[in-house]
This record gives structure tokens, C-alpha cells and sequence, in this order.
């Protein structure tokens, strides 16, 4: 209803004192999610079926725990190789001399289209490929043998697989961040005699980490759920520790609550860093609540 | 003009693709001289200062930095490109200042004229940094030191561009259009910066839409035309007998564009 004031009532409202909207929508909708949580809090906890206590005393499993170092050791070494990898992908896929760019959009093809199990059982069988690797001189002579069955070892195959993998995407998202700085402030670089590598390293990309951090945040979470894939070349990381329990003594659910315990609380650990990283380099930047970052 | 020019700009050639944004233009630039480069858009001006800065290449022709070759080295009978570093040392001797200012905004104001001192020039922070405090002064802007660039107003933030052209001390400044993206307030806060570099006998290239700002700062004017220098000389010559059409038509057609654009409050 409008109500329309004459001239005598102007300036007799002060909207200061406004009482509240009735919204019943949104009384109907807060008892409804207030239902459905109070039935899932019900079930977690008077199912006997979670075996809690089990959960309890597997949680900080030695072999459990070693797992979940494992899974952590290979998600950070591989991230941080492919990130750096995934750098210098990106600037040859907008490198100006053909081939490079030809090789790099290649190598991002290839290595984006092949699933990550397959790439761990392919590294992992290199050695029926190539029994021996060497370094020399191509087609001249060699200066050290090794053999590849003592090289690959699940470490090396994991660690190898994840990255290759991880550099083809992480190379994506860091073109995507290149391309979103303004092409100006590279003029303005060059313009002030810094080299091209200058102007990459301190201009370009701490302007390019704002857009390339969060899908970043994202690969990293995906990565580190993508080593419980390792268990197929018999690596024991997190989901491998809690299958051996399992394995023997058939606590299936509760072990894989453990799992994912730890899974969850590693992520949000990300996720915190995650967000100090956003505001680090988002320096001189408004934030999305308006507030200024320094 | 005594002794070798500042800069030399000998016939140089610039195209994109059908399109010829420099059709041969030659320009001399004398120490101490301030020049103006005026005319339509798309005539050119833009792409002659991101030229003699070796932001884009030349086709064809050379220019001269105190008499030494642009971007080219002698070799045999004949010249090819310099590498990129020797470039990057060319440039430092030229000061840019662009049109949408391209401070770095992850930078605080402070560190945005100390970055190049130190990186490339080699000087110690805390010279550059008294170097900065010095310039920011200059350009009326002591207060905003530790400022980063959002923080800033248009007219601010160009002056803070100018004092870090300004930092390495360049042999000549490029203004490519210094006040075009201000709005219309803040442009005189820029112009009273500039005057008092050229009042300072600092060489420089003004390329610029302010007709009025031009004649009064300028010692001389080059008026350009799809991507040829048509008329050049003391700006006080510049309505004298024997102008051009061309150039009366740009100045009458440009004075009643900018006044009834400033009538409407409209940017320019």
C-alpha cells in the first residue's frame, strides 16, 4: 500500500524508526533447514553403523597418519613443480618464436587430455619402454647410465605423473592471468628500462597472481585429492593406509570417515592460506566488501 | 638549433597492415626545446612517441638519441636490431608518461619512482627514496607517499607518473596525451606540473588535444595528418600567413568542439 501524504504531513516520518519486514518465506525456509540438519545430526550420531569409536581410535593411526604425510608431501612438491613449470608454459604458449608456442600448446593438450591414473601407470612402466636412462650428448656419447627399474621408483612415478599433469593446468590459469593485466602496464615497464624479465617477474605477474590464486586454491584441493590415486602403484598414502586397515578388519565406513577427516581438515588449512594469499597480493586492490586492502 | 639534436626522427615508417600510421615523418628536437604535436585523431601522434620509445617498431627510416642510432647497431654496411637489454638501456634515457597513467598498482606511490632507480639504475633505496620525496614535493603530492594508485584521483595519479619519468632523470620526456583519459577538473592540476618542467628547460614531446595548454608551453608546434608531419614551426606562426586549410580547419574545428564540450561538463 502507498500512501501518499499531503503537504501539511511532510517531514513527519523519520524512516530511522522503520520497524522490520515481515518476510515469512524466510521463517518457513530457516525452519525447514533447521529440520533437515537436526535429522542429519540425528542419523551421524545414532547410527551404530559410523562405529565412532573406531573412527576415534584410528584417527591418529601412526599408519594413518604417515598416509596423510605422504598425500601432503606429494600434493605440495608437485604443486609447487608444476606451478613453476606451468609458468614457463604459459609464457611459451604466448611466446612470439612459433615453435616454442607449437610445443607448449602441444605438451598442454597432451597432458590435460590424458587422465592422471594413466599417466601414473605409464610412468610407473617406463622402464618397459626405456630400460635404461642416460645423460650425454644426443646421438654422441653418454656420461652416466642408470637403470630406469631403480629410478621409478612409486615416489618418483607419483611425484613425476602429478606434476606433469598439475603443470598443463596450472599453465592455463597462469596464461589466463597474464593476458588480464593490462598490456599498458607492460609498456610502462619496458618504458622504464626494466628488462623483459623484469617486467615479467615484478610487474606482470604480482598483478597476475590475483587471478591466477583462486582457480590456483582449487587445483591444489583437487590435486590433493587426486593423490589417492597413487594407490594403484602400490604408494601408501592417506587412502591407502586407512584400505590396508580396512582391509583386514572390514570397519569400511569408519575408516573412510577417517579419511576423509583428514582430507577435510587439510583443505581447510588451504583454504585459510588461500585467503592470506588473496589479500597479499591484492594489495592496492578494493576488496569485494569495499574495504581497502594494505 | 646548435650541436646534435636531442632526438632525431629521420623519415621513419610505421603500418598496420593496409594502414600507414607514420608515412615517413622527421622530427629534430633541440636541448631544452619543448615541442607539441597536434592534430586529429588517428593522425598519428600516439604511435610517433611509442616509436621513439621502442614500444613498436619502425618499418623504415631511423632516429637518433643524441646522435646515437635507435634500437639498430651498426654491423658491416648494414644495421640490425639491438638485443633487449641494449634497447632497455636506450630507453632509460627517455622518460614516458601515458595517457592512462599505468602507475603499478601494487606498488605504493613511493615505491613506484624508486622501483626503477634501484632495479635499473643501480642506486641505493635510500637515495631513491630521497629522490622520490623530492619529486613528490614537485609535484605537490608530499602527503601521498605511501598512497597505492586507487587511491588516487586521475590528476594525481598522472603526476605521480610524471615525477617517476621524472626519477632517472631522462634526456628528453614523451606526454602521450597526459590529460586525455582526466576528467575535465583535474586536467589544469597536470598542466600546471608540466609548465613548470618546461619552465625548467626540460626537452620534451608533448603530444596533447589541449590546443590553448599547447601554444603557451610549447616552443614549437608539429601538426600531423593521417601519419604525415604537415605543418611545423614556432608556435607563434601557428595561425600566421600560409598555414594550411588543413591546420586552420583542425584549430577552428578543435576550439568549437572543446568549448561546446565544456559547456556540456563532457570529457574531451
Amino acid at each position: 500500500m502507498t500512501t501518499t501524504a499531503t503537504p501539511h504531513d511532510l517531514g513527519h516520518v523519520d524512516v530511522a524508526t522503520a520497524r522490520p519486514r515481515p518476510r515469512p518465506w524466510r521463517w518457513l525456509l530457516g525452519a525447514l533447514i533447521a529440520v533437515g540438519l537436526a535429522q542429519v545430526a540425528w542419523f551421524v550420531t545414532h547410527n551404530p553403523r559410523f562405529e565412532w569409536p573406531v573412527v576415534a581410535e584410528y584417527l591418529f593411526d601412526p599408519n594413518v597418519l604417515a598416509g596423510l604425510g605422504t598425500s601432503v608431501l606429494l600434493t605440495v612438491v608437485a604443486m609447487l613443480a608444476g606451478s613453476v613449470l606451468g609458468v614457463l608454459l604459459a609464457l611459451g604458449q604466448l611466446a612470439d618464436f612459433g615453435p616454442v608456442r607449437w610445443v607448449c600448446t602441444l605438451y598442454i593438450g597432451l597432458f590435460r587430455g590424458i587422465p592422471p591414473l594413466v599417466q601414473l601407470l605409464f610412468w610407473f612402466n617406463l622402464a618397459y619402454l626405456l630400460p635404461r636412462l642416460s645423460i650425454g650428448v644426443p646421438f654422441g656419447p653418454t656420461f652416466g647410465s642408470w637403470s630406469t627399474n631403480d629410478l621409478i621408483t612409486p615416489l618418483t612415478a607419483a611425484l613425476i605423473g602429478l606434476t606433469l599433469h598439475e603443470a598443463a593446468y596450472m599453465a592455463e590459469i597462469v596464461r589466463a592471468g597474464i593476458l588480464s593485466v593490462d598490456p599498458g602496464q607492460r609498456d610502462a615497464a619496458m618504458a622504464m628500462g626494466f628488462t623483459g624479465g623484469q617486467t615479467f617477474l615484478r610487474v606482470v605477474l604480482p598483478q597476475a597472481m590475483r587471478v591466477i590464486i583462486p582457480p590456483s586454491g582449487s587445483q591444489f584441493i583437487s590435486l590433493l585429492k587426486g593423490t589417492s590415486l597413487v594407490s594403484v602403484i602400490a604408494m601408501t598414502d592417506l587412502l591407502h593406509a586407512v584400505q590396508t586397515v580396512y582391509n583386514q578388519t572390514y570397519q569400511i565406513v569408519p575408516m573412510l570417515i577417517v579419511a576423509c577427516f583428514w582430507y577435510l581438515v587439510v583443505v581447510t588449512a588451504l583454504s585459510f592460506l588461500q585467503q592470506r594469499l588473496e589479500r597479499r597480493f591484492g594489495r592496492g586492490q578494493r576488496s569485494t566488501r569495499g574495504e581497502w586492502l594494505a | 638549433m646548435t650541436g646534435v639534436p636531442v632526438l632525431s626522427v629521420r623519415n621513419i615508417r610505421r603500418s598496420f597492415g593496409e594502414h600507414a600510421a607514420l608515412d615517413g615523418v622527421s622530427l629534430d628536437v633541440a636541448q631544452g626545446e619543448v615541442v607539441a604535436v597536434i592534430g586529429p585523431s588517428g593522425s598519428g601522434k600516439s604511435t610517433l612517441v611509442r616509436c621513439v620509445h621502442q614500444l613498436e617498431p619502425i618499418d623504415s627510416g631511423a632516429m637518433y638519441l643524441d646522435g646515437e642510432l635507435l634500437g639498430h647497431e651498426h654491423a658491416g654496411d648494414r644495421v640490425r636490431p639491438l638485443p633487449p637489454r641494449r634497447v632497455a638501456e636506450q630507453r632509460r634515457r627517455m622518460g614516458m608518461v601515458f595517457q592512462q597513467f599505468q602507475l603499478f598498482p601494487h606498488w605504493t606511490v613511493t615505491r613506484n619512482i624508486t622501483e626503477a632507480q634501484v632495479r635499473v639504475h643501480g642506486r641505493d633505496r635510500a637515495q631513491a627514496h630521497e629522490r622520490a620525496v623530492e619529486l613528490l614535493a614537485k609535484v605537490g603530492l608530499a602527503d601521498k607517499a605511501d598512497a597505492y594508485s586507487r587511491q588516487l584521483s586521475g590528476g594525481q595519479q598522472q603526476r605521480v607518473a610524471i615525477a617517476r619519468a621524472l626519477a632517472t632523470r631522462p634526456r628528453i620526456m614523451l606526454l602521450d596525451e597526459p590529460t586525455s583519459a582526466l576528467d575535465p577538473e583535474l586536467v589544469d592540476e597536470v598542466l600546471t606540473v608540466i609548465r613548470d618542467l618546461a619552465a625548467a628547460g626540460l626537452t620534451m614531446i608533448i603530444v596533447t588535444h589541449e590546443i590553448a595548454f599547447a601554444l603557451e608551453v610549447a616552443d614549437r608546434f608539429v601538426f600531423m595528418d593521417r601519419g604525415r608531419v604537415v605543418e611545423q614551426g614556432p608556435v607563434a606562426d601557428v595561425l600566421g600567413d600560409g598555414r594550411s586549410d588543413r591546420l586552420r580547419a583542425f584549430l577552428s574545428r578543435y576550439t568549437q568542439q572543446r568549448g561546446s564540450a565544456r559547456e556540456e561538463g563532457a570529457r574531451v
